[in-house]
């Protein structure tokens, strides 16, 4: 313990030191704080969806205390489906910059692709990225650690004092454990305080076990590092290879890895075309269109309002009977193509321990609530909902029955059911064994190399 | 004297085997991500003519109906894809590629191919363009971090300057050699993109091999900045270790933390509008027209009167063609001035912070030439635009014709009226016409000249550097 102290205050007399620690707490405050503007600027577009929905339903409501309404009314007015504020935003941005939070359904436009967008983002900035907390963690933490753990011994053995430590009949590892300990903890307890705060900055409460799994993943990928400095510094023979070696190590995990994963995924099963789906499901309406217009003009099916009142329940009866055959002829195309969607996120959750970066960055946007699975949950929900109003109104439009006050309670009103935690729990927990076992392998790689008689040598 | 060094440098930069075991992984990775793009623009390619075949057959077999409901019904058009983009897809796995065009509204380019991947697309992508932008500068910070400073360290610089050699000659010859190992480790590369870029079927394309000309141009400057640079931080720094530390973290600041510093701190200054603003002042304005006097009823209840008027008539029944044609007609055209000054206030923002981001290439030259490199490859949001604006004029003139039809051809209150295949047929196909090299020139000309001014500030940090040397170590 003596040696540990020892090598911490030598750690920290050094001004280059205080350097690193404040130059990485600086990019913590701000990744954090990035990611808290984003959350809130998230809630407050939820609760003006809310306070929309709330309204219209008060209104409906209110309108049927008095008189029974047409259900085409109701139906024709788009609601919304929300996907709740994420539980740990200021944690990651993840995928919510990209993907939609929310999504407008009307019961006439059903089975048209969703063409949801997160809102108005210039693409330059979605290609950079987020100066996010994890992007922090991810990325920089690692580089801060290497900065100050590159050189344990290669120094030593460069200037020839490494002899000298060894004669002093310590165990080298033991001494170099304790001096790369002495040197990540500054920079791991900094972390660990801005995973802690990053937790605090919520209007969520229970988000306990999701702060503290965080912390084991950023602990454990930080390790991780640490174990990388220990093992290159078991080979390199100078100060300078030592850093050429951990920047190469670095290079791999975090540039070319997760980029050359991406690419080969994306070759081996490539995304399904988008755009022939759009064009199919628009060939699937043409035919249903045919069939359906003989007797109707068309120019009364797009501008209903003109139709003479006797035509108006037969327009839209047949609008729906279109609507439903269209959506049968392109469920099984639509089934294919969210299956190839999926299977891609398979091959990566289960390649995800190529390298630790892919497992952290995976495992925090999924602790934040802003990861794949969450949005993925949204989208499948959203269609089960859209089958919910379809069931609901269709039948009523079709027997041209009104709504009434008995209805009210009733409406299909979408709720996000949150993952349950079981779910997203055993992927993180997967992920922190995953970094785990490459730390300690990276560890005990180190330990085996860094031998007194290895050393000396 | 100055080639002789640079011999030496080049002889022992290939002996070094650090150097290469990383030249030969950054070919290899140039090589596999080539190939691999090639693969990925063919399908792209593939895809978007069969959904446009399809998409055809869709609007010429929609079968007869009133020549306005077709306006309704819309079709699809689809982003082509830049043969470049197997060198650098720059934005476009970020915007659409679809946008749908109908009557009455100007649509926004929808499904992101990034909205379709995994969340890896995060990590961004291995193209040739980010291999060249952040691997080749680690490889010559590798061959130059000890080219002075090692020597300096061993002491053998003091018995090479006792010679008689001038500095000058030592680092701008070891500047050479360097340069040189760079150029020939690229030859391989650059003959495999080229070879790669000959086989898509667009090769042809005009200007292509111009861009591609360029872009050599932009990538060999870049990697020049870099080595002058390091070569220069050598010159100036005491031990070997002190020049790794200093490249590296600006190699760090430079690739890892100015991308999304830089484009977080422009949008501070120059937010982008919220959808559902832009969306609501898009539709008030549509309604009351842009001046807010004169709501779009008002409008047309002058231009009914004017045209009765004019046809000195009083009823627009009287008139000799359909009224409600006309009146579609004169609302696009109200409306086109709406979605051109919202559009295209809209999109001189976005153009606004990415111009802003080149500027910061001031402080970091990756910002510039990542911006200079998605123009000449036809990724950038200039190209996206021209697209996007190249659609809108599609999508007004097939409404007019439409309309017009409708004006001509219907008679006056007949809501029965349908119009059939040979009208939809008189519609052609879009097409589009790609940015001429001039015009793509025009979007990155900031970014080149903030690269040239870069390549003059390493050229003479590295003159700077060379007449204060040194011999003398810790």
């Amino acid at each position: 313990m003596n040696t540990l102290s020892l090598e911490l205050r030598l750690f920290l007399a050094e001004r280059a030191t205080w350097i690193v620690l404040v130059l990485f707490a600086s990019t913590l405050a701000y990744g954090i704080a990035n990611g808290a503007r984003m959350g809130k600027a998230a809630h407050e577009s939820a609760q003006l969806v809310e306070q929309d929905r709330q309204q219209w339903t008060k209104q409906v409501r209110d309108a049927l205390e008095r008189q029974a309404i047409d259900p085409r009314q109701v139906a024709a007015r788009p609601t919304v489906a929300l996907l709740p504020p994420a539980p740990l935003p200021a944690l990651a941005i993840g995928q919510s910059d990209l993907l939609p939070a929310h999504e407008s359904i009307s019961l006439w436009r059903l089975e048209k692709p969703s063409e949801g967008s997160a809102g108005l983002e210039n693409p330059a900035r979605l290609l950079a990225g987020r100066f996010d907390l994890a992007f922090v963690l991810v990325w920089l933490l690692p580089l801060f650690l290497l900065a100050a753990a590159y050189d344990l011994c290669a120094g030593d053995r460069e200037a020839g004092t490494l002899r000298m430590v060894l004669a002093q009949g310590v165990a080298p590892w033991r001494w170099l454990a304790r001096r790369a300990l002495a040197r990540a903890a500054p920079m791991l307890l900094l972390a660990a305080a801005g995973t802690i705060v990053a937790g605090m900055l919520t209007e969520e409460r229970a988000v306990g076990a999701r702060v503290v799994l965080a912390l084991g993943v950023v602990l454990a990928y930080g390790l991780f590092w640490v174990a990388v400095c220990a093992l290159v510094n078991g080979f390199a023979r100078s100060a300078a290879s030592a850093a050429t070696g951990v920047g190469a190590v670095w290079v791999g995990f975090v540039l070319v890895l997760p980029t050359l994963l991406n690419v080969i995924v994306e070759s081996l099963h490539p995304s399904p075309p988008r755009a022939e789906l759009v064009a199919e499901s628009r060939a699937a309406a043409v035919e249903a269109e045919q069939r359906g217009n003989e007797l109707l003009s068309t120019f009364y099916r797009d501008h209903p309002e003109l139709a003479p009142a006797s035509m108006q329940a037969d327009i839209t009866s047949r609008m729906l009977a279109q609507q439903d055959e269209v959506g049968r002829a392109m469920d099984p195309v639509r089934q294919r193509f969210t299956e190839a969607v999926l299977s891609q996120q398979r091959v990566v959750d289960r390649w995800r321990f190529a390298s630790p970066a892919i497992a952290a960055h995976e495992a925090l946007a999924d602790l934040a609530g802003t990861g794949y699975w969450r949005h993925r949950a949204f989208q499948e929900q959203v269609a089960a909902f859209k089958d919910e109003l379809h069931g609901y109104y269709s039948p009523k439009i079709h027997k041209q029955q009104p709504l009434t006050k008995a209805d009210g309670p009733s409406f299909p009103r979408f709720e996000f059911v949150e993952e349950e935690p079981g779910r997203w729990m055993s992927r993180v927990a997967t992920s922190l064994l995953g970094i785990l076992a490459l730390a300690a392998l990276a560890a005990v790689a180190a330990g085996t190399r860094l031998s007194a008689r290895k050393l000396a040598a | 004297m100055i080639f002789t060094i640079a011999r030496k440098e080049f002889v022992d930069a290939w002996r070094d085997g650090r150097f290469r075991v990383g030249a030969v992984l950054v070919l290899v990775l140039l090589a596999v991500s080539g190939l691999l793009a090639r693969q990925q623009v063919e399908r792209a390619r593939a895809e978007r003519e069969a959904a446009t075949a399809l998409e055809r057959r869709n609007w010429l077999e929609q079968g007869d109906k009133n020549s306005h409901s077709a306006g309704h019904y819309g079709l699809n058009v689809f982003k082509p894809t830049s043969p470049l983009a197997l060198f650098d897809r720059g934005i476009e796995p970020f915007v659409g590629t679809t946008v749908f065009l109908e009557a009455h509204r100007q649509n926004q380019t929808a499904f992101l191919p990034a909205q379709d991947a995994t969340s890896m697309r995060r990590f961004g992508e291995l193209s040739a363009a980010v291999a060249l932008q952040m691997l080749m500068p680690l490889l010559v910070v590798l061959l130059a971090f000890g080219a002075l400073a090692g020597e300096r360290e061993r002491g053998t610089l003091r018995q090479v300057l006792s010679t008689g050699l001038s500095p000058r000659s030592l680092v701008f010859g070891k500047t050479l050699g360097i340069a040189l190992t760079i150029a020939i480790l690229l030859l391989p590369a650059g003959a495999l993109l080229g070879g790669l870029l000959l086989q898509v079927p667009s090769a042809d394309a005009p200007g292509l091999w111009a861009r591609a000309g360029w872009l050599a141009a932009c990538y060999a400057t870049y990697l020049a900045i870099f080595v002058a640079g390091s070569v220069a931080v050598s010159a100036s720094t005491r031990s070997a270790r002190t020049a790794l530390t200093i490249l590296l973290s600006v190699w760090a600041v430079n690739c890892i933390v100015a991308p999304r510093l830089a484009s977080d701190v422009v949008h501070h200054f120059l937010p982008t509008p919220k959808l559902a603003e832009f969306e609501a002042k898009l539709a008030q304005d549509v309604q009351k027209g842009l001046d807010g006097h004169d709501s779009r009823s008002k409008s047309l209840e002058d231009f009914t009167r004017r045209t009765l008027q004019e046809h000195g008539k009083s009823r627009v029944e009287e008139l000799p063609f359909n009224f409600q044609g006309l009146v579609m007609l004169e609302s696009e055209r109200l409306a086109a001035q709406v979605f051109d000054h919202h559009f295209g206030r809209l999109w001189d923002r976005l153009q606004a912070q990415d111009g802003a981001v080149a500027w910061a290439g001031l402080a970091a030259p990756l910002l510039a030439l990542r911006s200079a490199s998605m123009a000449f490859a036809g990724t950038d949001f200039e190209h996206h635009r021209h697209f996007a604006r190249a659609a809108e004029n599609h999508r007004r003139d097939f409404v007019r014709v439409l309309n017009e039809d409708l004006m001509n051809n219907a008679r006056p209150g007949d809501h029965n009226y349908v119009a059939g295949r040979a009208l939809w047929e008189k519609l052609p196909e879009f097409r589009l016409e790609p940015i001429p090299p001039a015009g793509a020139w025009r979007a990155a000309r900031t970014e080149v000249l903030v690269l040239g001014a870069w390549l003059l500030a390493s050229l003479g940090f590295l003159a700077f550097s060379a007449g204060r040397i040194r011999v003398g170590g810790e």
